[in-house]
């Protein structure tokens, strides 16, 4: 393994593969620090760059636009009091105290390296954890795929904060915009009205891109004012700090650190939960363990050590699920894995045993990505302010344009084009709606997975019972059920104190 | 209603037209599960979620039917949905475009409008600079891809490029 290693990172470190991940770790940066610009919509803003380059060139971009934006977003946290990211909320609870305190480098800085040494300690159970769970997986037949298929969507819905009804009748969707095109069996088409183009049935990338961007950017349409198109670029503060010094003030922190990452890990292998829960989730067991957790909230160097080290964990945990089951662990990973598909990858189980290269690749991109961006962090902390503070009238029309080349690249035809503006719509009304969108792409993502596996389970015997007496597939499906109950609960439990609030206001 | 209601409607006529048009797919002898099944499995499902929400509303709805003790907690933050309307307008303008005049002339002319309608200029420099940045994008996104990462990009009907 360790050869494979180092043979993945002699080959990252070639210009051909590092100026990507360099170019894809800047972006990451700058979309990550973008208000209103998530680190899913900066991926898939790059996504259309990565079809003409080779698989591994455009993963390893990928992994940088990852590892970036998941730490370009709390450096407008701290300077700005604006989250770059949703997972950048949390930054902004101390970062931005610390800044008004007059600590702008420490506040900064205490971040980068906070997600640099989160990152890296993701990055080891990453390669350590991949090949073992992969081996587990490989032991799975159709019916424990398909159980894990359904754990995964059922915990996705039931944990989002939406109403509950509306995170499964969400991923419901999802599941019904797959099942349009040809079945995998007969090639029978379903639902496609006559149409030629409908018989593949609808395709992912350009539906992805239509929901998530479009959704994002007429919210913030919505919100423009004349104060956006008139904000005068922000002038940053000295960034000058002693890096030793920071470095120490996170390292004497050892328990923080390593729980922090490893909530950022385990919220990341869980499929489609995403970076915002690990930092939240974080930050609020660093509050619980602190000797002085009022001190949360005041410019906390805690505070800021444990969102952003779980933050960047998280990505190593979500790499580990799209390498391992081939079930994305979040919308970025979801598009990664549409590249993959792409470039002719099939993600899985075999994936690494099956593209060593590749896979040795993306651990080594997502290793040296962590250096790349403390790196970029200083030399262009500040002028990265700049950037960031571009008009959003500017910024959404050229995001546009970058949308409709994502979606016209894939087969050069004008129809996906047109899937792109139909599901951009469906997305804002979804929006609009209040539906949480992950259980949607997550039931677009695993519905012909959920499909194939359901009729390879049937067909090879077609007693049901087996889904539930199959010891895997048995407590998956248990597991799930219990995933439902408990979300059930707990909607039911902030319902009951949220009543218990109204009753008494001043309590 | 409110707009779960709605929501909740439209995802059950979905649903149920969906079921309807999956009694028209062919079975085949040879193969014991047909191409129908999977489909309604979710469209059930999706069938009574729909219905769920609907029920919810409404029941919601019939216990909160006193709306004078809702508390006017805040003012609602003011949204631009007309903004929305033209640029969602804007877009679709664009996409018809595209297959007719070519990505070039398109997006220049998309970006000019968008910008336009964001931040209309009022003055001559302010349409310069607009112009110059839709041109800009234009010439650089085609260049990139086109030249550099070999993506091909629509050509117009009309213009031949």
């Amino acid at each position: 393994m360790i050869d494979l290693l180092l043979a993945g990172i002699e080959n990252i470190i070639h210009l051909k593969y590092l100026v990507p991940l360099f170019l894809g770790t800047l972006i990451g940066l700058i979309g990550g620090g973008l208000p209103g610009v998530t680190i899913t919509m900066t991926i898939i803003i790059v996504l259309p760059f990565t079809f003409g380059l080779d698989p591994l060139q455009g993963l390893a971009t990928m992994t940088g636009v990852y590892v970036g934006g998941s730490a370009g977003g709390a450096i407008t946290a701290a300077l700005i009091g604006i989250p770059g990211t949703p997972s950048a909320i949390t930054p902004t609870f101390d970062g931005y105290p610390m800044v008004q305190k007059g600590q702008p480098g420490r506040a900064v800085w205490l971040g980068i390296w906070s997600s640099f040494l989160g990152g890296l300690l993701g990055g080891v159970f990453l390669i350590g954890a991949t090949g073992p769970l992969a081996a587990i997986a490989l032991e799975f037949g159709p019916w424990e795929f398909f159980a894990l298929f359904v754990f995964a969507l059922s915990m996705v819905a039931g944990l989002t904060e939406a109403s509950l009804l509306k995170g499964f009748l969400s991923g419901a969707i999802g599941l019904a915009i797959t099942i349009v095109g040809f079945d995998p069996i007969m090639s029978v088409p379903r639902f496609t009205l006559g149409s030629e183009f409908l018989r593949s049935g609808f395709p992912f990338l350009p539906v992805l891109i239509g929901i998530f961007a479009f959704a994002q950017l007429m919210t913030d349409i919505e919100q423009m004012s004349a104060a956006d198109r008139n904000r005068a670029p922000i002038k940053a503060p000295p960034l000058t700090v002693s890096h030793l010094k920071v470095l120490w003030e996170i390292l004497s922190r050892p328990f923080l650190l390593v729980w922090s990452t490893l909530v950022g890990i385990l919220i990341g292998v869980l499929p489609a939960i995403g970076g915002s829960a690990a930092t939240v989730m974080a930050y609020d067991q660093a509050k619980k363990f602190s000797k002085h957790p009022e001190r949360f909230g005041k410019g906390n160097p805690e505070g800021i050590i444990a969102s952003e080290a779980s933050c960047n964990a998280n990505v190593g945990g979500s790499l580990v699920t799209i390498m391992a089951f081939g079930i994305p662990g979040d919308a970025v990973t979801a598009v990664m894995l549409g590249a993959m598909t792409i470039h002719g990858i099939q993600s899985g189980p075999l994936f690494v045993s099956q593209h060593p290269q590749i896979a040795y690749g993306i651990y080594a991109a997502y290793l040296l990505a962590h250096p790349l961006m403390v790196l970029i962090c200083a030399f262009g902390a500040r002028l990265f302010l700049r950037v960031v503070t571009v008009p959003k009238s500017i910024l959404i029309p050229n995001v546009l344009v970058l949308c409709v080349i994502g979606a016209f690249a894939l087969n050069n035809i004008m129809e996906d084009v047109v899937v792109l503006l139909i599901f951009g719509l469906v997305g804002y009304a979804l929006v609009k709606a209040r539906f949480p969108l992950a259980p949607l792409i997550l039931g677009l993502i695993l519905g012909d997975q959920i499909e194939v596996n359901l009729l390879r389970a049937m067909m090879s015997d077609p007693n049901p019972w087996l889904f539930f007496t199959r010891p895997i597939s048995g407590g998956l499906l248990a597991l799930s059920v219990g995933s439902a109950i408990f979300a059930l609960w707990q909607h039911q439990r902030h319902k009951g104190r949220a009543a218990q609030a109204e009753q008494n206001p001043d309590f | 209603m409110t707009r779960d209601g709605v929501a909740g409607l439209i995802c059950l006529a979905l649903a149920i037209g969906m079921l309807v048009l999956t009694r028209g797919l062919p079975q085949s002898p040879l193969v014991p599960i047909g191409p129908d099944f999977y489909p309604r499995i979710v469209l059930i499902i999706m069938a009574a979620l729909s219905a769920m929400l609907v029920a919810s509303d409404l029941w919601r709805q019939h216990t909160q039917a006193a709306p004078a003790t809702a508390p006017a907690a805040t003012a609602p933050e003011k949204r631009n949905y007309l903004l929305v309307g033209i640029a969602f307008a804007v877009f679709a303008g664009y996409v018809v475009l595209l297959p007719l005049v070519g990505f070039r002339l398109s997006t220049f002319l998309f970006m000019a409008a968008l910008q336009a309608v964001f931040e209309p200029p009022r003055s001559a420099r302010r349409w310069i600079v607009l112009l110059i940045s839709a041109l800009v994008t234009a010439a650089v996104t085609y260049t990139v891809f086109e030249h550099y990462l070999s993506v091909l990009l629509p050509r117009g009907k009309w213009t031949g490029w």
